[in-house]
């Protein structure tokens, strides 16, 4: 993608904003390649997710990289003009090392997936005879793999490391979302808000419309007197 | 494994012809073009925002039995029933003389988000039977409702029972609850408000979820196996056609599938009769017309203990439940399945008319 801040670059905000955007997407891919290598330490602790970086360089440019009470006084309220901006990237902040975290458990929980599944393989094929072929062999370690999976899959811990990474990804979609409704606004554009204001009312027209309308009254006349 | 050199001889020999299958298959493959499904002619005979009720064209005399209405899942596209024409369970119906009517609920987007699970069973679906029983002037028709589209036959029978005159469900989830049902473990801890909140699902997150119900078998094997077919065309296109269905996935409308995961997969309120529906409370005891229960032995995403306990929910004194050594998928496609099942639907039907 070419710079795509430029056409609206004369906005700060929303400039970071999209940056910060794509610059993420490039580095969700380096932190899948990092955890794929996680035995050359490719997760320390100490180092701030990749992920991470381009919402650091977002509030940087908001000019909260000077002063940043959350980092100075942690557990601080975020404080001035770009206050409510400060409380979203500090949400996506924790929802990132959050997602990190849990994301690092499920991949060793399947390293250890892996590892059953080739000590299953290597009792079988010393109990049998060997693979006349490597379609054989292949077929032979996927049986053992879904096996070892299958039981991994099957487990309360599973299920919550499931659920777990899928709660903090919609989070941080929900972050994500309010920061998107700011940048519509900056630029004029319908936001999400407004088009969803716009659906339920016509969806309580189209209601409105199939009840069956009221048998129509027709008043008395009065008796004259 | 043996390393011994005439081993060594096999294996070389052996991938020297997967090299020249995976070549034959690619050949194949680029030449293929355009992959048609749903081929059965049909027409449009009511439609309503995103939702299209199709009628097919007859193909054999009729049998005159009362017209079936198909109600398939939302999660997935209808035309699995009428892959092509030598793998169409809706064509075995067609040339048995059944009139078939299919719901198809399109494809939702963000002017769906706010519809509820009950304005799908008790509105898109109850006016699409209204539409059949006013095109035929008679006052029931054979619902027949698939996986998750069972489960809304299941609710729609339960709240209008007069106008079923028989129900089939085919791989239909009933207890969501049971202890092989993988999908049910997952979902237990998904925060699903939190999920739609921004908006429908997307087709690709359940997706992800269903490859990783099996994973190596799914995502690796599958297409290793491709080089058995040593590109054979035909196969090849059977091949194409399912791998367009699998992930030609609609997005979910997200107050419908919240209301769905939440109250079947988490309460599993359908079996516990604590499910009300548009204002009216739905008990499974309301179904008293003929159910025919079928389900796959080797369904990974229904396991049968998921259909099997319909028979005691509800209250129809005619209740048969079918069970086919199949996959979830293969009832409809597979060798034997894709003729044995339409006539045992066939033969049911007809007993009852």
């Amino acid at each position: 993608m070419s710079a795509p801040g430029a056409s609206i670059g004369a906005h700060p905000f929303s400039a970071g904003f999209l940056k910060a955007w794509v610059d993420q997407a490039g580095a969700f891919q380096e932190l899948l390649a990092r955890l794929a290598d996680q035995s050359s330490a490719g997760l320390h602790p100490s180092m701030p997710p990749p992920h991470l970086a381009p919402w650091k360089d977002f509030v940087d440019g908001l000019g909260m990289g000077s002063f940043n009470p959350s980092e100075m006084f942690p557990g601080a309220p975020a404080l001035g003009l770009s206050r409510e901006y400060q409380e979203t990237a500090r949400r996506l902040v924790e929802l990132s090392r959050q997602f990190q975290q849990r994301y690092t458990e499920f991949a060793q929980q399947n390293a250890t997936v892996m590892q059953d599944a080739f000590h299953v393989m290597k009792k079988r094929v010393d109990a049998r005879l060997p693979p006349k072929s490597p379609a054989e062999l292949y077929d032979a370690w996927i049986d053992c793999a879904e096996d070892a999976y299958h039981q991994a899959a099957h487990s309360d811990s599973f299920a919550r490391l499931l659920a777990d990474l899928c709660n903090i990804s919609s989070a941080m979609k929900v972050e994500r979302g309010k920061l998107t409704e700011q940048l519509a606004r900056h630029l004029d554009l319908p936001s999400r808000a407004e088009v969803d204001s716009l659906h339920r009312q016509v969806r309580a027209l189209t209601a409105a419309l199939r009840r069956p309308a009221p048998a129509v009254r027709t008043p008395r006349k009065r008796a004259k007197k | 494994m043996s390393t011994a050199p005439d081993s060594l001889a096999q294996l070389l020999q052996s991938a020297a012809a997967m090299q020249e299958s995976g070549r034959a298959v690619l050949k194949t493959m680029l030449g293929m073009g355009e992959i048609e499904v749903g081929t059965s002619e049909k027409r449009c005979v009511y439609s309503e925002d995103k939702i299209r009720l199709y009628r097919y064209a007859p193909l054999a005399r009729s049998a005159g039995l009362k017209p079936l209405l198909i109600c398939y899942a939302m999660v997935n596209r209808p035309y699995l029933l009428d892959l092509q024409p030598d793998r169409s369970f809706i064509r075995e119906l067609l040339h048995a003389g059944l009139d078939v009517y299919l719901l198809d609920w399109g494809y939702p987007d963000g002017a769906d988000r706010f519809l509820g699970f009950d304005e799908y069973v008790d509105g898109y679906l109850r006016r699409c039977v209204e539409f059949v029983l006013k095109e035929h002037v008679i006052d029931s028709l054979t619902l027949l409702g698939v996986c998750q589209g069972g489960t809304m036959s299941l609710c729609y029978a339960a709240l209008h029972p007069m106008q079923i005159a028989q129900l089939i469900t085919m791989v239909t989830p009933v207890d969501f609850k049971t202890p092989e049902n993988l999908l049910s473990k997952w979902a237990q801890h998904i925060d699903v408000g939190l999920l739609t909140q921004s908006g429908n699902v997307s087709g690709d997150f359940l997706n992800l979820i269903y490859l990783s119900l099996m994973p190596f078998r799914l995502t690796q094997q599958k297409y290793v196996n491709l080089l058995q077919m040593q590109g054979d065309r035909v196969q090849l296109e059977n091949f194409m056609r399912m791998e367009k269905w699998i992930f030609d996935s609609p997005d979910q409308p997200a107050t419908a599938f919240r209301e769905f995961i939440q109250w079947f997969f988490q309460e599993n309120r359908l079996i516990r009769d604590e499910l009300t529906l548009a204002g009216k409370p739905l008990r499974l005891k309301n179904i008293t017309a003929p159910v025919l229960n079928i389900f796959a032995s080797k369904d990974h995403l229904v396991p049968p203990s998921a259909s099997i306990p319909l028979g005691a929910h509800i209250g129809s004194k005619d209740y048969q439940a079918l069970e086919i050594d199949a996959g979830h998928i293969g009832l409809y496609v597979g060798g034997k399945t894709r003729k044995t099942v339409p006539a045992a639907v066939m033969a049911w039907l007809k007993k009852r008319s």
